[in-house]
């Protein structure tokens, strides 16, 4: 084993990564070489030099990432319905001026979503009726008969089967899109709605998460399903923007992907703020190579 | 009530069937998921602390990574170790963390105040070092210059860097944690020590 193999297996020699084989060879060199014993010495003065850096973590920031975890999961238990009341209870505290009229705005939101989950709207779409998730008791009220008349409300899931022509399921879908609170779910129904032929509606639900999702799965599982409009004008300039704007790098390569394979003189402007802003080596060099198939200059000077 | 207070003793001094406790925190026992915590909370904590050298960040990531093992514990399959398992959510995670740093180039941990740059790791370091004045500045330039010799690493180098000399865990279960082979980590090791060991040359 030469001196130029040892300075390689050093390293690894020194954390005991090395085969049997390769230990007894460079044991036997540094046997003969005194430079590579040297150079020995030196790497394990380096590694206890390293050792020197001291852990700042304390037991104090080890209970506060108890205490937070524990709260997380606490939230995290709550059914979803729940979550969302607390939020809307929080609001209804804040003392602004508007609150009354966006309360009623809310209330009319409620009342139009509430009446597109009612079963009758479901038309040909199969729907069962399971048992209640969540109840609770609102009045209670004896009565002379000695029977007792209690009010309970009651939140049941519905099972709704249907194939993805039947408008009540494509509502649903589209519904959960934009309001369920669990980004998987949102992920799946985009991947589902976007197998379910053109639509307006789907497009624009699909532009809708991919500018606004906080989740970058589900952006790019909207972006996927953009692929196949990334010819209309509108859905380019929205992947312009996004390749702006979006902060997940993974999510602009994929726009910056969709939009080479169209030319299109309108998003010139933005593609030249891209190449100056962008971090992302990959989208950058992409941008560049798109301007230039435009004949456009790269820099907006 | 003493009875309860037995139970609960010999439970604790019961000794760590892990593949029990995740069977029993996969079916719903809050009690199981918070031990199963408890035996890597800490070493999570220190692996996102060295390799973000963020208090803040670290207690994102701790808290990301239990919640994302929370939410998906009934996926576990016992494939492999619940520790490799673990340790990949907590990489993949900073990981992310390291490259949106870099991609954004929000330098870790210096802060500009008005009192000039300040380097917040080195501070917290300061606060726990001992009282010797010169052994304080020795630790807090040697502290910001390998800071610097780590920060000057991929985020993948740094993570290998990481996980096998501060956590020193073997180079196949690096490879499994950060999905790539054992000889892919064995060079990614190789490359960070050499550049380690060139920025920290003055120091050796």
């Amino acid at each position: 084993m030469s001196c130029h193999e040892i300075g390689r297996e050093i390293s690894l020699y020194c954390y005991g990564e090395v085969s049997s084989e390769v230990e007894e060879r460079v044991e036997a060199h540094l046997a003969e070489c005194s430079d590579c014993r040297h150079e020995l010495a030196r790497h394990r003065a380096f590694l206890e030099l390293i050792d020197q850096r001291e852990d700042v973590t304390d037991a104090s920031l080890l209970s506060a990432c108890r205490v937070g975890l524990r709260n997380a999961m606490h939230e995290d238990a709550k059914p979803a319905h729940q979550r969302w009341l607390e939020s809307l209870r929080s609001f209804a505290h804040l003392d602004i001026p508007f609150r009354i009229p966006v309360g009623a705005m809310a209330l009319i939101a409620l009342g139009f979503f509430g009446a597109r989950f009612t079963p009758a709207r479901f038309g040909g779409a199969q729907a069962g009726l399971a048992e209640p998730m969540f109840s609770s008791v609102r009045s209670v009220e004896p009565e002379a008969s000695g029977k007792v008349q209690i009010a309970v409300d009651e939140v049941r899931r519905h099972v709704v089967t249907g194939t993805l022509q039947d408008p009540a399921i494509q509502g649903l879908l589209l519904t959960a899109v934009r309001e369920e609170s669990n980004p998987g779910v949102r992920e799946e129904s985009i991947g589902v709605l976007q197998n379910g032929g053109d639509s307006a509606e789907v497009r624009k639900a699909l532009t809708d998460a991919l500018t606004h999702d906080p989740s970058a799965a589900v952006r790019l599982k909207a972006l996927e399903g953009l692929k196949s409009y990334a010819g209309d004008p509108s859905v380019r300039k929205t992947l312009a923007d996004v390749l702006l704007k979006d902060d997940d790098p993974g999510v602009r390569v994929q726009a910056i992907d969709l939009l080479t394979a169209h030319h299109d003189d309108s998003i010139v402007g933005v593609l030249q703020d891209v190449v100056q802003k962008e971090d992302n080596s990959y989208v950058r060099t992409r941008t560049t190579q798109l301007l230039e198939e435009m004949k456009a200059s790269v820099g907006t000077y | 009530m003493h009875d309860a207070a037995e139970t609960v003793s010999a439970r604790l001094a019961a000794p760590l069937d892990e593949a029990g406790l995740i069977r029993a925190a996969q079916r719903g026992d809050q009690d199981a998921f918070e031990r199963l915590v408890r035996t890597y909370d800490q070493s999570v904590l220190r692996v996102a602390m060295n390799l973000l050298r963020s208090p803040e960040e670290a207690r994102d990531v701790y808290q990301e990574a239990f919640l994302k093992v929370y939410r998906n514990l009934h996926t576990f399959r016992f494939d492999c170790s619940f520790h490799t398992w673990l340790y990949r959510i907590v990489t993949n995670i900073c990981l992310d963390h390291l490259r949106r740093r870099k991609v954004r180039k929000e330098e870790s941990t210096l802060l500009d105040t008005s009192e000039g740059v300040v380097d917040r790791a080195a501070q917290l370091e300061e606060e726990g070092a001992h009282s010797n004045p010169e052994r304080q500045m020795w630790n807090r330039e040697l502290a910001g210059k390998i800071d610097g010799a780590l920060s000057a690493l991929t985020p993948r180098e740094r993570t290998v860097f990481e996980l096998r000399h501060y956590e020193g865990l073997r180079l196949r279960a690096i490879g499994e944690i950060i999905g790539t082979t054992e000889e892919a980590a064995k060079n990614c090791l190789f490359r960070a020590t050499q550049k380690m060991r060139s920025s920290l040359e003055a120091f050796i």
